[in-house]
């Protein structure tokens, strides 16, 4: 299928991330890195020979590297790092953010900037390629310095401690039980290792990451049920007129202008209602809004790429430094420009869904819909049509609000006050993904509301033609369904939607859409 | 066994048929209910009404079923409820139907009863509820099952419902509450382990005892300050370390009294008002001296505020708890004791990392703080215009609870720490009440003297909490009630 992926270090992108993260793409590490990573490893090997403070080698953690460590204690310094640190709690990350995080790292030290030994990136991605799957808490990590405790619950998995947690084949057991049944060996420890396994916004930017590749998806899929709602509701075509656009060259409402007209180009049922001069603002403004949102989610897509190849350790040992010490202390963990792109991301995605759920209003309100049926009832849905489902979809965009909060905007001092600004990067992380599976369930009641009112026009007006690309959507709706068994509830239908969103089956045989790009 | 009429059951007794506790209806609701039953107008189609109300009138009529209606409604997406919740929900309409206003047949109840003893649960999704009308979508989910709609053969015959009463299953707030009422519960349970983290730490801080002094807490105008204060003062009693000829305290320690009375309030005043959600009519239309009133019984703004009244309260407890676990590991602000509460400090950590997981959670619950119940999205052609957002606010309440449970077993686990640190430093003895704590601690974490995996140390801690071992008797009722 897919080459295996070249870690380097430098070079990951998003694509190959979610390749890696969801569909097993195999991973090796580059020699070029290796050879770094040897070159800095080296480097702190002889610093024994020193007698200067190198952080986290012979000084303690934090506040703590007042403290100097016996050099021969370093190694003990690392075990001690991983174990009192792993101090997550709460829900275990998914498979998918766990390779991601693992990926990750691997990537961080891929750098040969952080002094370790290339057998800690080999490792991590033996477990990549054997599919041997971590536990990692979600909870409890600040961001900074990175995302230390989740990352410490993956080191005591790396070094075999049986108070970490792996599964391996349907199998869940202690790390030590976890790595025999694998046939795979844990890691001895040595100076630096514990800092270079931890020290990183990883989990932070892994669920980021996913969520950005699925955000990019959902706009897609939001601009296909956008059309679908517009031909239904019998929409005036001027409002998406590239001349209009080029007016007020947002470059994410360009685009969204130009999917719809692809989308719904020799429709008969568009400009059908000569006495309408303009539509409700949730179809005339929907490349304004949808076009914000894509301008967010590129800027964020833009500030993750930056991530996926940083270097985020500390200290970093830069050998092409003319220096006798090496290691240069840095703030390079700190999840700031993570959380922020994620809150970033969050409101673009709850507007797409916010957006969808008042069209979906006007689909089902009988004074609204340009004469379809109220609720959208028909032989289909005789009882109360699409009503509930809207209901479905305010409560999930309400829900979506309460979560809204930035969660970058908040810190609280840690350790002694020397870490005293925290990003609180996994927290907005992770509520843009919450966000997200919300959006999604929205954007799938859209699909399956305007399919079903464009099948109501369908039966009373049978002569006109659908748009090139919402008559494709919608047998890809229905084909969607059809998976659906005997007893599905209405709710079963959106999630097996939502489901062909995230599978891509709905974007099957449609014209050629403008994706959401990263800003250069 | 339980025994549903209507009228006065507690968040408790919710608590434990949700854990299981067999369920039985009073003979008076089972009369009362089939008697207003036998009164309802018969010359009304009540859900074909309604959904002329709903669609309007110009809309096509259509012969449907009363399964048709139930199922219609059955829209609920996402995560599914836990079975506990799902059996409270269960409950919960059950003791509004026993009220005996719906126009039901005790019939109805009886299936309800016979589902939750046994056992028979639907799976119902958490999302799709806005709270008004009632919580449609999961409640809907509920009657599916109930109703045998669900596909799956079950060894009982179903219920079949009449139209009035396929309408009564699901038209209030009955899940929002049972969440509401399960979360009271467990913020009760956590609250009490606060009080015991607030005089452990108070304890192994050296505290001055003159910010629980009776005179001064008297004076306060609230009486919930004194409450906290006269029950921190019984665990300290015999305090060797706690005294007056302290210097004052950082406000984490000194106002800890106005900060938890206030908390203790806002608990009870949640508790309150469930209660009465519990026990009131949600329910529409209702069959009164013969005749269906509509009223707007079904919407959920009192459990909606309350449970975001109730998740402020808790994230300042969450930030209380949190600053004094800073001042623990702190080695300039914990009275002398090591930094991170560990000997040879450098090499280990000792609990550094837990007090960045407890800050962590902080945040987390100040951002979940943000009231559910302030917005409303019209819905249903703008009919249904208004709404309450309950069943948002009850989870994210729920959510919050867990975090201040980890919160606070940190604080206790640092406690447990800092009392051994501070008695090999002063060889004083610890308050016997808070020995016992202590002990209770030390049989599952144990003192360390170098570094440990703080995971299990925490998790077990949070067990602890869960199962009561750290419990208080403060009164759940205002003085009054």
């Amino acid at each position: 299928m897919f080459s295996p992926l070249s870690l380097d270090g430098q070079s990951l992108c998003l694509n190959e991330l979610v390749q890696v993260a969801r569909q097993q793409l195999p991973v090796h590490l580059s020699p070029d890195a290796k050879k770094s990573m040897q070159h800095s490893y080296q480097w702190v090997r002889d610093s024994a020979n020193l007698d200067m403070p190198i952080y986290g080698v012979n000084t303690g953690f934090g506040s703590l590297a007042r403290v100097r460590i016996h050099r021969e204690q370093s190694a003990l310094l690392s075990k001690n790092l991983i174990r009192s640190h792993a101090a997550g709690v709460g829900p275990i990350a998914s498979r998918d953010i766990c390779r991601a995080t693992m990926l990750l790292r691997a990537n961080a030290l891929a750098k040969g900037v952080s002094g370790c030994r290339p057998l800690l990136v080999e490792t991590l991605l033996q477990y990549l390629n054997v599919d041997f799957y971590p536990h990692i808490p979600m909870k409890g990590s600040c961001g900074s310095s990175g995302d230390l405790a989740p990352l410490a619950h993956l080191g005591l998995v790396l070094i075999g401690d049986p108070e970490g947690t792996a599964e391996f084949n349907g199998q869940i057991l202690p790390a030590d039980q976890a790595l025999q049944l694998a046939g795979l060996s844990p890691i001895h420890l040595e100076a630096k290792d514990g800092l270079a396994i931890t020290n990183g916004a990883q989990l932070s930017t892994a669920i980021s990451a996913l969520a950005c590749h699925d955000a990019k998806e959902l706009v897609l899929a939001a601009e296909i049920a956008a059309a679908l709602s517009f031909e239904a509701l019998l929409g005036v075509s001027r409002a998406i007129h590239p001349s209009v656009h080029r007016l007020r060259p947002y470059k994410g409402s360009l685009a969204c202008a130009r999917n719809l007209r692809a989308l719904l180009e020799g429709s008969d049922y568009i400009d059908s209602v000569p006495e309408k001069v303009q539509d409700a603002y949730s179809l005339r403004c929907t490349p304004q809004v949808i076009g914000a949102s894509r301008d967010t989610i590129s800027f964020a897509a833009h500030q993750i790429h930056i991530e996926l190849n940083a270097a985020t350790d500390n200290p970093l040992i830069l050998m092409d430094e003319n220096t006798d010490n090496h290691a240069y202390s840095a703030g390079m963990f700190h999840g700031e420009p993570v959380g922020m792109a994620a809150d970033c991301m969050k409101i673009a995605i709850a507007e797409i869904a916010s957006l969808s759920e008042r069209r979906l209003y006007r689909l089902t309100n009988g004074n609204l819909s340009q004469r379809l049926p109220p609720g959208l009832i028909g032989s289909d849905r005789p009882v109360l049509g699409m009503m509930v489902p809207q209901t479905t979809a305010a409560a999930l965009v309400s829900e979506n609000k309460a979560l809204g909060w930035p969660a970058s905007m908040d810190s609280i001092p840690t350790c002694e006050d020397q870490e005293d600004h925290i990003a609180m990067s996994t927290v907005a992380a992770r509520r843009c993904t919450q966000v997200l599976h919300n959006a999604q369930r929205v954007i799938a009641i859209e699909l399956m509301s305007a399919a079903h009112a464009l099948n109501l026009r369908k039966e009373s007006q049978p002569t006109k033609k659908l748009g090139a690309g919402t008559e494709q959507a919608l047998l890809n709706v229905r084909q969607c369904l059809r998976a659906c068994g005997p007893h599905a509830t209405i709710g079963d239908q959106i999630e097996q939607l939502r489901t062909g969103i995230c599978n891509r089956s709905i974007f099957a045989g449609l014209p050629t859409l403008t994706p959401v790009e990263r800003h250069a | 066994m339980i025994t549903i009429d209507g009228t006065n059951l507690s968040t408790a007794e919710l608590l434990r048929i949700a854990n299981g506790e067999k369920v039985q209806l009073s003979a008076v609701a089972s009369q009362k209910m089939d008697k207003n039953h036998g009164s309802i107008p018969t010359d009304i189609d009540i859900l074909s009404q309604k959904r002329r109300w709903m669609l309007g009138e110009s809309a096509n009529a259509s012969e449907f079923s009363t399964q048709d209606f139930i199922l219609a409604h059955c829209a609920g997406v996402g995560d599914l409820l836990s079975d506990q919740v799902v059996r409270a929900a269960m409950a919960a309409r059950c003791n509004v139907l026993a009220q005996g206003h719906s126009g039901c047949r005790s019939v109805v109840a009886e299936a309800l009863i016979h589902d939750l003893n046994a056992n028979i649960l639907a799976k119902v999704p958490s999302q799709g509820s806005v709270g008004a009308a009632g919580d449609l979508a999961p409640m809907a989910h509920i009657a599916r099952t109930l109703c045998g709609l669900d596909g799956i053969e079950r060894n009982r015959t179903p219920l079949t419902p009449e139209p009035k009463e396929a309408l009564a299953l699901i038209n209030g707030v009955s899940m929002s509450t049972a969440i509401a009422a399960l979360t009271i519960e467990k913020a009760w349970t956590i609250f009490e382990a606060f009080i015991w983290a607030t005089a452990g730490s108070m304890e192994v801080i050296l505290a001055q005892s003159q910010c629980i002094d009776p005179s001064v807490l008297a004076i306060r105008g609230f009486p919930e300050p004194a409450e906290i204060g006269a029950v921190l003062r019984q665990i300290l009693v015999d305090s060797k370390r706690v005294q007056s000829n302290r210097r004052p305290d950082a406000f984490s320690i000194r106002s800890g009294p106005s900060v938890i009375g206030t908390a203790l309030r806002s608990l009870r005043q949640t508790h309150h008002v469930i209660y009465e959600e519990l026990n009131g009519c949600s329910d529409n239309p209702l069959c009164i001296n013969g005749q269906w009133l509509e009223a707007g019984h079904f919407h959920g703004a009192a459990i909606s505020t309350a449970m975001d009244q109730l998740r402020v309260s808790l994230a300042q407890l969450g930030s209380l708890s949190e600053r004094r676990t800073f001042r623990l590991t702190h080695g300039q602000l914990s009275e002398a004791l090591p930094s991170f509460l560990i000997e040879g400090t450098g090499l280990n950590s000792g609990f550094m990392l837990a007090q960045y997981t407890a800050a962590a959670l902080s945040s987390e619950m100040k951002g979940l703080a943000h009231p559910a119940s302030v917005d409303s999205i019209p819905t249903v052609q703008h009919h249904e215009d208004h709404v309450s957002m309950a069943p948002i606010a009850a989870r994210l309440t729920s959510e919050s609870t867990t975090c201040l449970a980890d919160i606070v077993a940190i604080e206790l686990l640092l406690m447990a720490q800092g009392l051994d640190l501070r008695q090999q430093q002063d060889r004083k003895l610890h308050p016997v009440a808070l020995s016992k704590i202590h002990a209770a601690i030390r049989t599952d974490v144990p003192f360390w003297s170098d570094d440990h995996v703080l995971h299990p140390c925490i998790s077990k801690i949070h067990n602890h909490i869960q199962c009561q071992t750290f419990s208080w008797p403060i009164p759940r009722l205002f003085p009054n009630q």
